[in-house]
C-alpha cells in the first residue's frame, strides 16, 4: 500500500495542477496553492471578526497565538515528514512519553530528580529517539509509515502509561513555570519558542541538505535515489527531527499544564495533519513547507477559537478538523484523478 | 506467435524461483499463525491448568466477540488494500446512538443504528473511491467526524442503558452455558466463510487487493466492491458496538476507542497481508483468537495492564514486517 502516493500518476501531477497543459496554468496553481490558504486565513479572520465583537481584541489575538504555539511546533516538524510524502501518526504517543518524562525529570512532586533544563533537553531527545525508531522501521523494514507510526504511538501511550503509574506528577520548578506564565511584550514565552522552532525549520528547510533532500525525496522518490541521495539517511533523519519537536511540544503542554499527564497530546495529531494539508503542504509529498504549515496552523486555531467565541460547542472541533482534511485532500486531488490510477 | 512463446517461456524462466519464495510465505503465513496460537494456548494452559475447563474458555470466547465483529469487517477492507482506522470510533458512536434511541424505538433501535453506521461506510467508501482519496485518510477523518458525533450526541457522558431490550446480546444458553454472544459471534463469521466461498466476491476481494488495474481491465466491479468492503466494514463496527452496549449497560463516546489496534493487531498477526490480495475470514478469527488469548496469557503472567498498549504497538509493527509483501511496493511511504 502507498498511501498518500500518487500511484501511478505520471511525476509531473504531483501539483495540484494536474495533467500538462499551456505553461501557464501550473503557475496559476501554485499562485493559488501558496497563497490561497493566507487568503482562506484573513477571510476567516474577517468573518468571525463580523460575527464575534471579541474576536478582533487585543487580548483574543494573543490567546490564539499562545494557544497555537505547541500545534505550530509540531507542525514544523511534521511538515518535514510531510514532504517526504510519508505520514506521522505517533504524535500523540511521543507527546505523552516526553510529558510524562520531563515531569519526573525535573523538580515534582513524585521524586527527588532535579535537572533543571537538562530534563527539557531529555525530553525532547526522548522525542527524538521515538522518530529515529518510526524513521529506521519504516526505512529499514520497508514498513508504510503510517503502520510504523500508529504502533510507535501506541508504544508510546503504553510507556507513558507506565510512567504515569496512577500518581499525576505534578511541576514544582518555578523557573520551568515562568515559561508558561511568563510574559515578553505581551506575548508568553512559549509563543517565542514557538516561533524559534518555526525559524530554526525555516533555515532547515532552506539551507540544509535535510530540507533539500526532504522535498526531493517526496517529489519523485525514484529520481532522487537515481541521482544519489541516500535516501534512507534523509527520510530516518526527516522521522528524527520530527520526533524531537514532538517531544518539545510535549514539555511546552507539561509547562502549560503544570503536571505530567498521558493524555497530553490527545487532539494534535489530527489537529496538525489537518494544519498541515489546510496551509498547502500535501499529503502525496514535495509539496509545501513550514510556512505553509504554520499558516494552516493559524487557520486551525482561528477556528477553533472563533467557533467557540461564536457558540459552538467544543465537542464539533474535532469533527471539524476531519471534515476540512478530506475536504481540503478532494479538493487538491480531484484534479489528479483517472480511471486506472490506484489508491489504496 | 513466437512472440508469445517466447514471453511465455522467459516469464516461466523468470517466475520459477519468486513461485516458490510467494508460496513459502503464504504457507508461513497461514501455518505460523495457528502454531503461535497453538503454543501459547498450551503455554496458559500449563501455567494455570484451569485455562482450559469450559466455563473459562467460554468466557475468553465470550470477551473476544467484539473484537470478532470489528475484525471480520475491518478485514475485507484490507483484503482490497485499503485499511479502514474509523471503526473503532464508529462502534463508539452506535453505542451511544443505541442508548439514545432504545427509549423510542425499542429493539428496532439495533437495525437503525446498523444501517446509520452502514451509510457512514458508504459515505467514506464513496469518497475513497469517487474523489481517490487514500483509504487511511477518509478514515482517518471519519474516525474524528465519527467521535464528533458521539460527543455531541451524548454530551461528552455515559448514557445507561435500562431495560431488557440489548440483554440477548449478554446472555447465556443451553445446558452448556454457552455465551449468546459467542454464537452471534460464530453465526456471522460462518455468514461471512459462506458468502467469500460461494460467490465471486472473494475473487473480486482479491483481484483488486493483489492488482487493481489488472481487476478492472478484467471487467471486475472494482469501484462496487471496494465501496461494499466499506459499508460492511461499517455495518459490523456498528454491530460491535451495540454488543459492547449489551455488556456494559451504557453507551459512551470512548466506549471502543480503545479496539483501532487490537483490531489491525488481530487482522495483520492472522496471516492477512496489509497490502491486500492475501487474507481471509479463516485467518481473522484465528489472530483474534490470539489476540485475546495473549491479554489472557499477559494477565496470567501478572503483567500490569498499562503494558498492553506497548505490547499491541510492538505487535503490530512485527506483525505487519512479517506479513508485508514488499514486491508490490516499489517505494515506501
Amino acid at each position: 500500500m502507498a498511501p498518500a502516493r500518487l500511484g501511478l500518476a505520471p511525476p509531473e501531477t504531483g501539483r495540484a495542477a494536474g495533467s500538462p497543459r499551456p505553461s501557464r496554468r501550473p503557475d496559476r496553481a501554485t499562485i493559488l496553492a501558496d497563497f490561497g490558504p493566507l487568503g482562506a486565513l484573513v477571510l476567516l479572520c474577517i468573518l468571525f471578526a463580523f460575527l464575534s465583537p471579541q474576536f478582533a481584541t487585543w487580548g483574543n489575538v494573543r490567546n490564539v497565538l499562545d494557544s497555537a504555539s505547541v500545534l505550530a511546533v509540531i507542525a514544523v516538524g511534521l511538515t518535514f515528514v510531510l514532504l517526504l510524502g510519508a505520514i506521522d501518526l505517533s504524535i500523540e504517543g511521543v507527546m505523552a512519553t516526553a510529558a510524562l518524562s520531563v515531569a519526573l525529570l525535573v523538580a515534582n512532586s513524585r521524586n527527588d530528580l532535579d535537572f533543571g533544563f537538562m530534563g527539557v533537553l531529555a525530553a525532547v531527545a526522548i522525542g527524538a529517539g521515538f522518530g529515529l525508531a518510526s524513521g529506521l522501521l519504516s526505512t529499514g523494514l520497508k514498513i508504510p509509515s503510517f503502520m510504523t507510526t500508529l504502533g510507535m504511538s501506541a508504544i508510546g501511550i503504553g510507556i507513558a502509561t507506565v510512567l504515569f503509574g496512577g500518581v499525576q506528577p505534578a511541576l514544582r520548578s518555578p523557573e520551568l513555570a515562568e515559561w508558561a506564565s511568563g510574559q515578553w511584550f505581551g506575548l508568553t514565552r512559549l509563543t517565542y519558542v514557538a516561533v524559534a522552532v518555526v525559524l530554526i525549520g525555516l533555515l532547515v528547510q532552506r539551507y540544509t541538505r535535510l530540507g533539500r533532500y526532504a522535498r526531493a525525496i517526496g517529489g519523485a522518490e525514484e529520481l532522487a535515489l537515481l541521482s544519489g541521495i541516500p535516501v534512507r539517511r534523509y527520510k530516518t533523519l526527516a522521522f528524527t527531527f520530527a520526533g524531537a519537536t514532538y517531544g518539545l511540544a510535549g514539555v511546552m503542554v507539561t509547562t502549560q499544564l503544570g503536571s505530567g499527564i498521558v493524555q497530553a497530546g490527545v487532539g494534535q495529531n489530527f489537529a496538525a495533519i489537518t494544519a498541515a494539508v489546510v496551509g498547502g503542504t500535501l499529503l502525496s509529498g514535495g509539496r509545501g513547507g513550514v510556512l505553509h504549515s504554520i499558516v494552516g496552523v493559524l487557520i486551525v486555531t482561528v477556528l477553533v477559537n472563533g467557533l467557540v467565541l461564536i457558540g459552538v460547542s467544543p465537542y464539533v472541533q474535532g469533527a471539524v478538523q476531519g471534515v476540512i482534511v478530506v475536504a481540503a485532500v478532494v479538493i487538491t486531488a480531484w484534479p489528479l484523478r483517472k480511471r486506472l490510477r490506484v489508491v489504496k | 506467435m513466437s512472440v508469445t512463446d517466447k514471453t511465455g517461456a522467459f516469464s516461466r524462466l523468470g517466475d520459477a524461483p519468486r513461485l516458490t519464495q510467494s508460496a513459502r510465505r503464504q504457507l508461513l503465513l497461514t501455518v505460523m499463525p495457528m502454531v503461535v496460537l497453538a503454543a501459547l494456548v498450551a503455554a496458559i494452559a500449563i501455567a494455570n491448568p484451569n485455562f482450559l475447563r469450559a466455563s473459562s474458555v467460554w468466557t475468553v470466547l465470550d470477551s473476544a466477540v467484539p473484537l470478532m465483529i470489528l475484525a471480520s469487517g475491518a478485514m475485507l477492507v484490507i483484503l482490497v488494500g485499503g485499511i479502514d482506522l474509523s471503526v473503532a470510533s464508529l462502534a463508539s458512536m452506535a453505542s451511544v446512538l443505541v442508548a439514545l434511541w432504545i427509549p423510542a424505538l425499542g429493539g428496532w433501535a439495533v437495525p437503525v443504528v446498523i444501517i446509520v453506521c452502514a451509510l457512514a461506510g458508504l459515505l467514506q467508501g464513496a469518497i475513497h473511491v469517487v474523489a481517490q482519496v487514500p483509504s487511511f485518510l477518509v478514515t482517518l477523518g471519519g474516525l474524528a467526524v465519527w467521535s464528533g458525533v458521539a460527543l455531541l450526541a451524548s454530551g461528552a457522558s455515559t448514557i445507561p442503558v435500562s431495560g431488557t431490550t440489548l440483554d440477548w446480546t449478554f446472555t447465556r444458553i443451553g445446558a452448556w452455558n454457552v455465551p449468546s454472544a459467542v454464537l452471534i459471534a460464530a453465526a456471522l463469521v460462518t455468514v461471512f466463510a459462506l458468502v467469500l466461498a460461494f460467490t465471486p466476491v472473494r475473487r473480486w476481494l482479491i483481484s483488486i487487493g493483489s492488482s487493481e488495474p489488472a481487476a478492472l481491465m478484467a471487467g471486475a466491479p472494482v469501484t462496487q466492491t471496494k465501496i461494499a468492503a466499506f459499508v460492511v466494514s461499517a455495518a459490523c463496527a456498528g454491530f460491535a458496538g451495540i454488543m459492547l452496549v449489551g455488556r456494559t449497560y451504557s453507551g459512551a463516546p470512548t466506549l471502543a476507542d480503545s479496539l483501532l489496534l487490537p483490531v489491525v493487531a488481530a487482522i495483520v498477526v492472522g496471516g492477512t497481508a496489509i497490502t491486500g490480495g492475501f487474507g481471509g475470514i479463516g485467518r481473522t478469527v484465528v489472530g483474534v483468537l490470539i489476540i485475546t488469548v495473549l491479554r489472557v496469557g499477559l494477565s496470567v503472567a501478572g503483567v500490569d495492564s498499562s503494558y498492553e498498549q506497548i505490547f499491541y504497538g510492538v505487535l503490530v509493527i512485527a506483525a505487519v514486517a512479517m506479513t508485508i509483501d514488499r514486491s508490490k511496493l516499489p517505494f515506501v511511504k
